[in-house]
């Protein structure tokens, strides 16, 4: 574990790294014809190396394509029958999540897979719970499409339907400087997000220098993230990499609450067309070969039930969680983990149970909530008294399986010596 | 969340099986055995599996040719270096070989036989040799065993040898003569030093150490082999089950046979012979003469690959995340061809599964090349 | 004859002579013992009073040619600046060298006697070139071989401590049986040569200590190591020790 005894040596190396970084960033965008693109302060604790690696140059958001894409973020109208926008199922208000554990479109028909929030969503390698759009741009063309989303049947449709409403010709016009095409709506649309990074966390100031910043337990906690937790191999965090997520994909056994994988995944493979990402959007989205996750799309056995670890910033207001939005609370999350998840051919090897007792739990869960962006700090309030409201019903709670009493579900280390906290890299601080 | 899954049901059964364990007394044995993997399977719930799949990616075993166009004639699994250490100090193992076990029970359809490479107990104690047989009797299919230098050092087999038999055997399986030597033999090395059958039992489990001696099948199994071997037909193919590799890969971590030349000149005057070997833990090939050599996977941990003496032919498997005790490590299958070639089907946990088939070696890696590792060991 | 020769036969007798004649001498004075020669040769010591060397097929009271003179003088010169390598002793060859061209004792320092085609004579400080002053009178550096023995020693020891502790699950805390060596025998697989670099197990950069201490926790499952313990720092030793000329490549997977 990594002992930064001081926050003023990394800090002033962050910073200067920073600097560096936003000083290229800049160089790149000197070019843009618009308003430059890059701002001028990125909150803290966004990664200045990970949005230029993230915004690839030339697509940097100006604000004019950010403005049209926050309107058709939230225009019913792009929907078959009027009734659905992004904004529906990704509430800007409500951390960008609907707050379902499943998505519901047009004419109320549920989906497979729960929302995923747009903060942040710029920084992800791949877009989807089984990362099957490369880019933010292909990602905002397929819920459109989709049958049970928001049910229009072809590009052209789109394209007829919004050349019909001249506040979009006028200011397509304006802003691409030709006619619009579906292509422009999903690069409106990506600009428009790449404007939605968010940090200033409790949590950022603390691993910037702000020891008071977040609360003994969750301190606790953090320790416990990179410790016997075992979460950041997965929800890696780093300076450099701020975002909580190595952006693979991990079968943590979600999917084996429902499902037969063999024949399920035997069936997939005569189905599955490879690179046809219609048709896996609409496999994903509609039937149970959704539960197959990653393998739908890469065909590995080993991808089998694999999800993409999502980002842990602002969690604490975008439950429910995991991919079909099966767990209600953060706690219900930690049972999951506490047991080794649920076992099954293809459980990521890395999954073990923890033996984490409650209290542990608890400040687990307290640096959870100190990773939410300032902005929502009322509604993450309110949340997380929802969730500590429904303690009592602990459904995937197995402490018997947790604390290794039944079952072999993995093994422990030893408790590390809690009177000495740097003996268990609690002073684990930015690189 | 109310409905269980398959998974989850089997699951239970398989903690139940395991809870039994911990007491481990012949008589709650044979009770539990109801539960078994094996039992269950034979009430019809059909175990999902990873090794199933494989046909479903086109990755045929012991056919004649590669995409899965030609069927084996008959195939035949393998479980190999569990080392056990008795389940109290450690069930990190336990649980790797008992993954295996569902492995080769969840086979569809099941092989001829299972092969247990050697290595079964840690330090040769009683309690983890029957541990390890208590687990390997729910394994449906017949097993056929082969001892190992941490089976055997600490007491020179003999409770090996109560429960398994001769450690050298042979028998004939549709057309292929099977025979298994005792190839971790070692010239005596601790009466000298005054070592206690303890010590010379951590010697020989220490790889690096340099005091046990070189591996060696011995004289008296080179005369046993050649005289097994007297009554084989030249063109009968011949599968030699070996703990040690049967040729000379690493001395100084006894990846090594000394008396390896030997005993290849005993094999020489056969068509076709295959080396099935443990003790390496790592996906490894190699062809020398007539002899095409396979290294099974282990269950319990990998060896990275020693700095020099590894064999051209070998495809590197990538090098194992510690962070995920199954890396790096698994079981798997050889498919026999009607000429008697052997594929062999590497059954990496956590990985895609890797086949090298009999047309690679044969060809000195001309073809069929296995897929190619992305992280080399350096 | 040349000087060298001249320098030859003074100092051979006197050094035969000197040696027989101490060993004769009475005892107040040091001796200096002569082995036996097994072939009954001439032994030859050399003032120090500990350097011997034979002159082969010289028997005692025959005369030894100069090249076996010379040889047996160089020997024990040679001997005597093995065991005393601070020495400052003039290198006699190079004065060989000058005198052979037969310039001036001084040697030439000017070019314009000289013809085109002879070889220039070094000028005169040319012996110090060839085994150059090394500089005095400071501390750091100024090392015998007997300080670098014990440095050797105790460097040695602290490597050997942990190998010990690398390859036993009970000095490293291990609560599982499980030892370093059983996935990097021989520190295998270790490459301490890449750090600092990104671990992808905890997600960041770490330096060898840092994924020393998450082993011991995650495959060995003992407590992690503190940062001053000195069972870290052996175990950093013995593996970085098993990299010994493997060259610096930090950061590479």
């Amino acid at each position: 574990m990594t002992r930064g005894r001081s926050g003023s040596p990394m800090l002033l190396g962050a910073t200067v790294l920073a600097v560096a970084a936003l000083a290229l960033v800049r160089a790149a965008s000197a070019a843009a014809a618009d308003s430059p693109a890059p701002p001028a302060k990125l909150p803290l604790g966004v990664s200045p190396v990970l949005y230029e690696i993230s915004v690839p140059a030339g697509s940097e958001p100006t604000s004019d394509k950010a403005k049209l894409g926050e309107k058709l973020f939230n225009d019913k109208r792009l929907s078959l029958d009027g009734t659905v926008a992004c904004a529906t199922c990704h509430l800007p208000d409500k951390g960008f999540v609907d707050h379902k554990p499943q998505a519901v479109g047009i004419k109320q028909q549920r989906g497979q897979r729960n929302s995923p929030t747009v903060l942040n969503a710029m920084f992800n390698a791949t877009q989807f719970w089984d990362g099957r759009a490369p880019s933010l741009e292909e990602q905002a063309k397929l819920p459109i499409l989709n049958p049970i989303e928001m049910g229009q049947k072809s590009p052209d449709d789109v394209v007829a339907k919004l050349r019909g409403l001249p506040e979009y010709t006028e200011q397509f016009q304006k802003v691409f400087g030709h006619d619009l095409t579906y292509d422009d709506v999903a690069a409106a649309i990506a600009a428009f997000e790449r404007t939605q990074y968010s940090a200033s966390s409790p949590f950022d100031r603390f691993i910037h220098g702000d020891e008071r910043a977040i609360d003994a337990s969750a301190r606790r906690g953090w320790s416990l993230f990179n410790g016997k937790g075992r979460c950041n191999n997965c929800h890696a965090f780093s300076i450099v990499n701020p975002n909580f997520t190595d952006q693979k994909f991990h079968n943590i056994g979600i999917a084996a609450h429902k499902t037969d994988f063999i024949s399920l995944a035997r069936k997939a493979s005569n189905v599955v067309r490879g690179g046809d990402l219609k048709q896996i959007d609409e496999l994903a989205i509609e039937t149970d070969f959704s539960e197959l996750g990653r393998f739908l799309v890469t065909k590995h056995v080993n991808d089998i039930g694999g999800f993409k670890t999502p980002t842990l910033r602002n969690i604490a207001v975008t439950g429910p969680y995991m991919h079909d939005g099966s767990l209600t609370t953060l706690w219900d999350v930690m049972d999951h983990y506490n047991k080794g998840g649920v076992q099954n051919p293809y459980l990521d090897g890395g999954m073990q149970r923890l033996g984490l007792t409650e209290p542990e739990i608890d400040d687990m869960v307290a640096f959870l909530a100190s990773l939410t962006d300032e902005r929502y700090a009322a509604f993450a309030k309110q949340e997380m008294e929802r969730q500590r409201g429904q303690k009592d019903r602990r459904p995937e709670r197995d402490t018997a399986a947790a604390m290794g009493k039944k079952g072999n579900f993995g093994d422990l280390a030893p408790n590390p010596d809690l009177k000495d906290p740097a003996k268990i890299g609690v002073l684990v601080r930015g690189f | 969340m109310g409905v269980k899954s398959i998974e989850t049901r089997h699951h239970e059964e398989r903690d139940a099986f395991f809870a039994g364990l911990r007491r481990l007394s012949r008589r709650s044995f044979v009770k539990l055995a109801g539960i078994s993997a094996g039992a269950a399977l034979a009430r019809g719930v059909v175990w999902p599996h990873g090794f199933q799949l494989v046909e479903v990616a086109g990755a045929d075993v012991g056919g004649a040719e590669p995409g899965g166009k030609g069927r084996p004639s008959f195939t035949f699994a393998y479980i190999s270096d569990t080392h056990l250490y008795p389940r109290k100090l450690n069930d990190r193992f336990v649980r790797a070989i008992l993954k295996a076990v569902d492995d080769v029970n969840s086979l569809d359809p099941q092989p001829d036989f299972v092969f247990f490479g050697g290595d079964l107990a840690q330090l040769g104690q009683t309690d983890e040799l029957d541990l390890g047989n208590e687990i390997l009797k729910t394994i449906k299919a017949p097993v056929k065993m082969m001892v190992g230098e941490h089976d055997w050092f600490f007491d020179m087999g003999e409770h090996w040898r109560g429960l398994f038999g001769p450690p050298q055997y042979s028998f004939d399986h549709k057309g292929v003569h099977f025979v298994t030597i005792m190839s971790v033999q070692e010239k005596d090395f601790w009466t000298a030093r005054g070592m206690t059958p303890m010590q010379r039992m951590l010697t020989v489990a220490g790889l690096d150490n340099g005091l046990q001696s070189r591996f060696e099948v011995g004289e008296e199994g080179r005369r046993w082999l050649e005289d097994d071997l007297k009554k084989v037909d030249p063109k009968t193919p011949v599968v030699v089950f070996s703990h040690s590799p049967l040729y000379k890969y690493y001395r100084a971590w006894n990846f090594w046979t000394e008396d390896a030349d030997e005993v290849q000149a005993i094999l020489k005057r056969f068509d076709t012979v295959t080396v099935i070997h443990g003790h390496t833990h790592q996906l490894l090939t190699n062809h020398i003469g007539n002899i095409s050599f396979h290294g099974m996977l282990s269950t319990a941990w990998p060896w990275p690959y020693a700095p020099e003496g590894l064999p051209k032919l070998t495809v590197q498997m990538n090098r194992a995340d510690p962070f995920n005790q199954f890396d790096g490590c698994g079981d798997g299958t050889f498919g026999v061809s009607e000429g008697g070639l052997v594929d062999a089907l590497y059954n990496l946990w956590d990985r895609n599964p890797v086949t090298v088939r009999a047309s690679y070696v044969t060809s000195n890696g001309a073809k069929d090349a296995p897929p190619a590792t992305k992280l080399a060991s350096y | 004859m040349s000087r060298t020769s001249k320098v030859l036969l003074v100092s051979l007798p006197l050094l035969v002579l000197g040696g027989v004649t101490i060993a004769r001498s009475g005892s107040q004075t040091p001796q200096h013992q002569l082995p036996e020669s097994r072939d009954g040769n001439v032994v030859v010591g050399l003032c120090d009073g500990k350097t011997t060397a034979e002159i082969p097929g010289v028997k005692p009271g025959e005369t030894p040619t100069r090249e076996q003179a010379q040889a047996v003088s160089d020997t024990l010169m040679a001997e005597w600046r093995r065991k005393n390598p601070d020495a400052h002793w003039d290198d006699p060859s190079v004065k060989l060298a000058q005198a052979e061209t037969g310039g001036a004792p001084g040697g030439a320092a000017t070019g314009s006697e000289a013809p085109s085609g002879a070889a220039q004579p070094p000028p005169p400080h040319a012996p110090d070139a060839a085994a150059p002053e090394t500089q005095e009178g400071h501390t750091y550096g100024a090392f015998t071989d007997r300080d670098q023995q014990i440095w050797q020693a105790a460097t040695d020891r602290f490597v050997a401590e942990g190998k010990r502790i690398f390859h036993s699950a009970d000095l490293l805390g291990g609560t599982i049986g499980v030892s370093c060596d059983m996935c990097h025998p021989d520190a295998a697989n270790t490459h301490p040569e890449t750090y600092p670099k990104f671990q992808v197990q905890f997600g960041r950069v770490a330096l060898l200590r840092d994924m020393i201490n998450w082993c011991i926790e995650n495959p060995v499952r003992g407590k992690p190591l503190h940062d001053d313990d000195d069972r870290l720092k052996a175990l950093e030793a013995y593996i970085i020790a098993s990299r010994k000329g493997v060259p610096l490549d930090y950061g590479k997977h």
